[in-house]
């Protein structure tokens, strides 16, 4: 009888190992958010540049890390490093943009297309105001939303 | 013919304070890598501002620590709450000076080594550092690689001691840069 429990209490230490394994395991490979099909706050890329570029907690708080759909005139369509499109949104600002790294290259887009993109907000970067050379607001993970 | 002479020095050199270049790009690289036991941890960002003002040496680079990408949904997570505190310290900076600007020929096409010199920002720590880099003119095109560690500790990053098994004391960093003329 009390080899049986010592040998049932064994049993379950190693079942409680497996399962910390396994949980430990899938926390560890949880894949990324789905932005694709997620949903996300809409705001325009002109609103969104002048929200992030106020410096304000309460605006950063409702941006930054979260998915937002943002519609706007494409200003310029680049390439980076790893050829990822860059698709520039036009703001108020001249030389500031919504800078958006798409995840999915889109087709046939030139600047001065209507578009509207959604992807993960990182906030606002300043640029050198010493060489008047404005920031931009970034985008990643990005897609076409409709 | 002595004066004419003067004057178009002085002219030349005008022009060339008046050109003072300034090339900046807002779609800059910078990628770390830190081998470990269990697994490599690298991460990726494609959205670092620099600006290169060619006249006087100054550089300078800053990012938003959330827009590095890692493999791992978890290891973001664990590298934005645990080790950046990304809410506290959004952004990462480094400002500083090429030392031997007079070596590099910028409207002269090649590949040129420089030494760098300047405060490097990481989690609120200012750092002084100095590095090395290779700055390459090709058509008129000018980019800028480096390539450096960091020491986790000097700049007071805590890595919590589940994953500390995971990432390395030192963490090497890679950036490329490429500019276009303002």
């Amino acid at each position: 009888m009390q080899r049986k429990t010592r040998r049932n209490i064994f049993l379950l230490f190693i079942a409680i190992i497996a399962i910390a394994f396994i949980i430990g395991y899938r926390v560890w490979n949880e894949p990324h958010k789905n932005i694709k099909n997620a949903s996300g706050t809409k705001t325009t890329a002109t609103a969104l540049y002048s929200d992030l570029t106020k410096d304000s907690a309460t605006m950063k708080s409702k941006w930054v890390n979260k998915i937002v759909i943002v519609s706007g005139e494409v200003k310029q369509v680049l390439k980076n490093q790893t050829g990822q499109q860059i698709i520039l949104l036009k703001t108020n600002l001249e030389g500031g943009s919504v800078n958006c790294t798409m995840e999915e290259n889109i087709n046939n887009i030139t600047p001065g297309n209507k578009i509207i993109i959604k992807g993960i907000c990182s906030g606002y970067i300043s640029g050198d105001p010493d060489l008047d050379l404005p920031g931009d607001v970034f985008l990643t993970r990005c897609y076409r939303s409709i | 013919m002595k004066k004419i002479t003067l004057v178009l020095a002085l002219f030349t050199l005008m022009t060339m304070a008046a050109n003072a270049q300034v090339y900046y790009t807002k779609n800059g690289r910078v990628t770390f890598f830190s081998k470990t036991v269990l697994e490599n941890i690298d991460a990726e960002n494609n959205q670092v501002i620099s600006v290169l003002n060619t006249e006087t040496g100054a550089l300078q680079f800053s990012l938003l620590n959330n827009a590095f990408h890692f493999p791992k949904a978890k290891m973001e997570d664990d590298f934005n709450e645990d080790c950046m505190e990304s809410d506290k310290y959004p952004r990462s900076t480094f400002k500083g000076k090429i030392m031997n600007l007079n070596e590099v020929s910028f409207n002269k096409d090649g590949s040129y080594p420089v030494n760098v010199n300047g405060d490097l920002t990481i989690h609120g720590v200012t750092k002084n550092i100095s590095t090395t880099g290779t700055i390459t003119i090709k058509n008129g095109n000018v980019s800028a690689t480096s390539s450096f560690k960091v020491l986790v500790r000097d700049y007071k990053i805590q890595i919590p001691s589940i994953v500390s098994n995971k990432i390395g004391e030192s963490i090497e960093v890679k950036v490329a840069c490429n500019y276009q003329k303002k």
